[in-house]
Order: structure tokens, then C-alpha cells, then sequence
């Protein structure tokens, strides 16, 4: 009896890794740079690192995260945090500390608005968040007047609770476990997957297909709105005023990599975590490494490919535009 | 009584047309309207700033149209741009003219590889040509390790600024290409095979259209169109790094749907982007003549984007 037992934890072990593949690839790569670079790979400072990596990957993959189970791209999480960093800065002399709010207003606000273009018009929403990502960008140079502004007030966000482990975690973890509750054990998350694999269906089976996807693009907003506040302070206490396509890429690779389809369906936030260590133990290992930087941003473009091609696997009846 | 039925009928036109007259209505208006505030808009001087910033925009955006006339979309198209470019910059005094091919092939062959993992390994054209985009970007930065890339070479630069007509060059490189991608789009059977994949790619295979031939294809058309405008724009500039055309994507998408071509596909066509590019690039360059910013800039023809292409969208067809 107990023997038996064993053995089926045995196989669920061997199932997990089986629709996870993305653990295997993250020890591999931990392992192969630990040898590597044994010495500087393992020092507290690199792991602090990639730890401080993995959140600024995961803050930003959350939300899209959501909207890409139901097979959509939203791209205007890195136009929420600078349009928002930049009204904090505004606000702040004003409002004080409350002027932090500003960011799930604002993602709130962007969520209501996505989704309602986008279920009245059945506008793209790549192209929809994208253009919406450029106007951001261009309303945060305009309001800023060219510089980055910082603020010093929200330190207290990113101060040491617990030396060698970064505080922003502590931040961080209750989102993702709200999230992951939010898309495993309620209704909604239910409904979101059923549209995400098949729209039609959803339909037929009575869903209100309408107001779940809407519902998606606002819970992503908020979840977008939340991070960034953490966010704000983890980078730095200020935004940047030009918009870096790696800011934008990364977490894109992160939600792939993780195993969550492009064409939806399945996958979620709890398996972007490990998308997003596997991605940052990789950009911190090839940093250690001699390579040019350049020569990164290249890997990390051939990765992003890689891994979709990988994903797109078994797709055949699919239409892909 | 009469007349009054001329009117309808007229409205009625205005109404079934509404993609080609919407375009030519919003060109006047930008130039009305840029005319009545700063009158050197219109002027010799002005004319010849319009001409040289919409010219090479036109050219990637004719290769931007075509995938979206597929109901795909480009998002390599400003790094492969900028690719040619600075290989033009880099290896000019190398192989003289011989350049040019050069550039252009390697922008083929980019285009090539997206349809590619478009086409066959049914990657997301939009994911597909976003990795594409970062690898040709990073190319670029390792080739051109961050420099400043001038053009000495006479020759070259007098591809583009050769005034003919009191107008440069680089302006009747553009018109002549739109005509014949207007010509390809209108007349050969490829232009066909690409309105039926972008109105029902499924329709399209089982009608005995090669498909993914045919999108590969569009591909490898759109990374030519890239290499031409790149050439252009380092022959019209005389020179340039990797900081170029760094927000241009949204503006070329913008100028191919203000000008009709549908994202659902199947719809428009090289001709209207024609219009489009005038209309994005006329108000661009209007603002920038008034003294906008370029924060101001980008957020008037961010909201352009989405504001036409909703307008453009084929609603029966969703």
C-alpha cells in the first residue's frame, strides 16, 4: 500500500514535469552556469539579482499573463508605468503619499478602456495596446519635459525587513498567489480559460463571452496598476522617458517561456513564475559571461523565437494571422 | 427635385466608397488646417520638407501593407530599415554601389525567415517579426557598435537628393515603387493570392492557392521594401546610428490604415497607403513646423492609430 503510494507520487512528479518542461530547463541552466561560473554565479550578490530580475519580470508579466489565457496580447503594461510614475511625480507634492494611488487607477482605467474598444470594435488588441503603449510614452515625455523625475518618498516600499532577501518579494508573492487563486479556484478564471480554448463553445455553453473578456482586460489593468507600484520604487523610484523595446520584450518571453500558448487556453500566471527565473537566470548567466551586451539582446531575440516555435507545436488547426 | 435626387445619389456614393473618400477628405483638412496656421506649410521650403519626410516612409509602408492586406502584421519593419541602413553606412567605402543589393538581400532574407516561421512553424506573424526585429536590431548595434555612420559618397547621396523638377529624387523613387506595388497588388495573380488569403486563408487553400508560399513570400516582399527605403533614407540623410527611426512603427501603421487598408485583411491596397503616408507624414511634419514636441507628436498620431483603425475595420467581416 505504501509502496504504492510512492510510486504515484513518483508519477505525479513525472507528470508535472512532463506539462512543465520550463523546471527541467531552469535547473539545467542553474547547473550548467553554477559550474560556469561557480564563484561569481553563486555569490549572494548575483542571486539577490536574480531574484530583484524575477520580480521585475513577474510584476510586469502578471497581468498580461491573465489576458493571454483568453488569447490575447496586451502590451500596455510598460505605457501604465510610465504615464503613472510620471503623474506620481506630479501628484506627489500635492497629494503626498497618496498620489501612489494614481497606478491602479490608472491600469483600471486602461483596462476599462481596452476592453471596451475592443468588445465594441473587435479592434486587434496588439494593435490596440501597442498604440496605446505610444501614447502613453509620448504623454509621460511631454509631461516630464524630457527628464527623468525621480521620487524620493516611497522608499519604505523597497527598505531591508530581512537581510539578503529583497523586500519587493514580500510584495510580490501575495500578488501572485492572488492572481493564481483568482485563475484556478473562482468562477471567472474558469470562464476565462473556456473562452481562451475555445471562444464558440464558451458561447453556446451560455457564457456572456462579451463581459468575461472585458472583465479580463480590467483585472489585467489593476494587476498592471498594483505591480507598478512596487515596481515604481523596485526600478528605481523614477521612469524613464524613452521607450526600450527590451522593457517591453522581456516579460513577453518570460509569459512564452513559462508555457502559456499564444492562442490561449491554458497556462496562467503559475506558470509564468518559472518563465520568468528560467529567463532571468539565463540574462544573468550570459551577463557574468565575457559576451558583448549586444551579443544578449540577440540571444535573448533568438530565445523568444525558440520558445514560440516550441509552444506553437500542435497547433495545426489553428488559424494563425 | 432633380437635384435634389443628384444629392442623394451622391451621398449614396460617399457612402459605398467610404474608404477612398475618407482618406482624400482628411488630406485636405491636415492641409487646411496647417495652411491657415502656418502659412509656410505650402511654401518651397515646406513643400520640400513634406517631400522628403513622407518619401522613404512611403516606401516601408508599402511593404507593411501588403502583410496587412494578408491580415498578418510587421513589426520588423523599422529594424530592418535601420539594418540596411547602417550596412549601407558601413560598407560603402568597401564595395562602393554594390551596397546596395547588399542591404537590400540581407533584408530579403530577414523577411524570409519571419514568413518562414510565420508560414510554416505557425508562429503569431506579430511574435514571429517582434524576435525578428530584436535579432536585427541587435545585429545592427554589434555591426555599427553604437557609431555615428556618415556618407561621403557622392554617388550614393545622389540617389535621393537629386532635385528634378524642383522636387527631390528620393519623392520619384516612392511614387514609382507605389505604382508598381499598386501594379503587383492589382494586376499580376501574386496581388490575387493575397487578397484571398487575407479575406479566408482557408478558402484560399482549398482553391488550390499555396498558402504558405505565398505568405512567405509577402515576407521576403515586405524586408525588399525595407531594404529600399534604408538605402533611401542613408542616401537622403547622409548618415545616421542605431537611434534611427526609433518610433516609426506606430506611424507607418497608422499611415496603412488611414489610408483604408483593413487589419482584417482582404481589403485596400498600395494606392491608399499613398494617402496614408501624406496624411501621417504631412501632420507630422506640420506639428513639428509649429513647434510641437515630439511627446505631443506621438501622442496625436498614437491616438490617430487607433481612432483609424477602428474606422477602417470591415465590420461584416468579424
Amino acid at each position: 500500500m505504501i509502496n504504492l503510494k510512492k510510486k504515484s507520487v513518483y508519477l505525479d512528479f513525472v507528470k508535472v514535469l512532463k506539462q512543465n518542461p520550463i523546471i527541467v530547463i531552469f535547473f539545467v541552466f542553474f547547473v550548467i552556469f553554477s559550474f560556469l561560473y561557480t564563484r561569481k554565479f553563486l555569490s549572494t550578490m548575483n542571486l539577490q539579482a536574480i531574484l530583484g530580475q524575477f520580480v521585475t519580470l513577474m510584476l510586469f508579466a502578471l497581468g498580461p499573463s491573465i489576458v493571454m489565457v483568453i488569447g490575447e496580447l496586451d502590451l500596455s503594461y510598460v505605457g501604465i508605468w510610465m504615464l503613472g510614475g510620471i503623474i506620481v511625480w506630479m501628484l506627489t507634492p500635492v497629494l503626498g503619499l497618496f498620489s501612489i494611488l494614481v497606478f491602479p487607477l490608472l491600469g483600471l482605467v486602461t483596462g476599462t478602456f481596452i476592453g471596451f474598444v475592443h468588445t465594441k470594435t473587435k479592434i486587434p488588441v496588439f494593435i490596440l495596446t501597442l498604440s496605446l503603449l505610444v501614447t502613453y510614452w509620448g504623454l509621460t515625455s511631454q509631461l516630464s519635459g524630457g527628464y527623468p523625475r525621480a521620487t524620493e518618498k516611497f522608499g519604505f516600499i523597497t527598505a531591508d525587513i530581512i537581510p539578503y532577501i529583497p523586500t519587493v518579494l514580500f510584495w510580490t508573492i501575495p500578488l501572485i498567489i492572488f492572481a493564481i487563486y483568482l485563475m484556478k479556484f473562482t468562477k471567472i478564471g474558469t470562464y476565462l480559460y473556456a473562452i481562451g480554448s475555445n471562444e464558440e463553445g464558451a458561447k453556446l455553453a451560455g457564457i456572456n463571452v462579451k463581459k468575461y473578456k472585458m472583465l479580463a482586460f480590467v483585472i489585467s489593468g489593476i494587476f498592471t496598476g498594483l505591480s507598478t507600484i512596487i515596481l515604481f520604487q523596485h526600478l528605481g523610484g523614477s521612469v524613464p522617458v524613452e521607450l526600450n523595446l527590451d522593457t517591453m520584450v522581456n516579460p513577453l518571453v518570460a509569459i512564452v517561456l513559462g508555457g502559456t500558448p499564444l492562442t490561449g487556453g491554458s497556462g496562467g500566471p503559475h506558470k509564468t513564475i518559472f518563465g520568468a527565473l528560467t529567463f532571468s537566470v539565463i540574462t544573468r548567466g550570459l551577463n557574468i559571461s565575457a559576451l558583448h551586451p549586444t551579443t544578449i539582446q540577440l540571444f535573448i531575440g533568438i530565445l523568444l523565437i525558440i520558445a514560440i516555435v516550441i509552444s506553437a507545436r500542435g497547433m495545426k488547426g489553428v488559424e494563425v494571422t | 427635385m432633380k437635384n435634389d435626387n443628384y444629392f442623394s445619389t451622391l451621398i449614396e456614393k460617399t457612402k459605398s466608397n467610404k474608404n477612398t473618400v475618407l482618406p482624400v477628405i482628411t488630406i485636405l483638412l491636415v492641409i487646411i488646417i496647417f495652411q491657415t496656421i502656418n502659412p509656410v506649410f505650402l511654401k518651397a521650403q515646406g513643400r520640400i520638407t513634406l517631400v522628403y519626410s513622407m518619401s522613404y516612409f512611403l516606401i516601408a509602408a508599402l511593404g507593411l501593407t501588403f502583410v496587412v492586406m494578408m491580415g498578418s502584421f510587421d513589426f520588423s519593419i523599422v529594424s530592418l530599415l535601420k539594418l540596411s541602413a547602417l550596412i549601407c553606412g558601413l560598407y560603402i567605402n568597401k564595395f562602393g554601389l554594390w551596397v546596395i543589393p547588399l542591404a537590400i538581400l540581407v533584408c530579403v532574407c530577414f523577411g524570409f525567415v519571419s514568413g518562414f516561421l510565420f508560414a510554416k512553424l505557425k508562429v503569431p506573424s506579430f511574435i514571429a517579426t517582434l524576435g525578428i526585429s530584436l535579432v536585427a536590431e541587435g545585429i545592427a548595434l554589434l555591426l555599427s557598435k553604437g557609431h555615428l555612420l556618415m556618407i561621403t559618397n557622392s554617388s550614393f547621396r545622389k540617389l535621393a537628393v537629386t532635385f528634378i523638377g524642383g522636387i527631390p529624387a528620393v519623392f520619384y523613387w516612392a511614387v514609382g515603387i507605389c505604382i508598381v506595388s499598386t501594379l503587383i497588388a492589382f494586376i499580376l495573380p501574386f496581388g490575387r493570392r493575397v487578397f484571398a488569403i487575407g479575406e479566408n486563408a482557408k478558402a484560399a487553400s482549398m482553391s488550390g492557392i499555396n498558402v504558405d508560399r505565398t505568405r512567405i513570400y509577402v515576407f521576403m516582399l515586405s524586408g525588399f521594401f525595407c531594404g529600399i527605403a534604408g538605402v533611401l533614407y542613408m542616401a537622403q540623410m547622409g548618415g545616421g546610428s542605431v537611434g534611427l527611426g526609433a518610433d516609426m512603427m506606430i506611424p507607418l501603421f497608422a499611415s496603412v490604415v488611414a489610408g483604408g487598408t483593413a487589419l482584417t485583411g482582404g481589403v485596400g491596397g498600395p494606392h491608399r497607403t499613398f494617402f496614408g503616408a501624406i496624411i501621417i507624414t504631412w501632420t507630422e511634419s506640420g506639428m513639428l513646423m509649429n513647434g510641437a514636441s515630439r511627446g505631443m507628436q506621438v501622442v496625436v498620431l498614437g491616438i490617430m492609430a487607433i481612432i483609424m483603425s477602428i474606422a477602417t475595420l470591415n465590420k461584416s467581416r468579424i
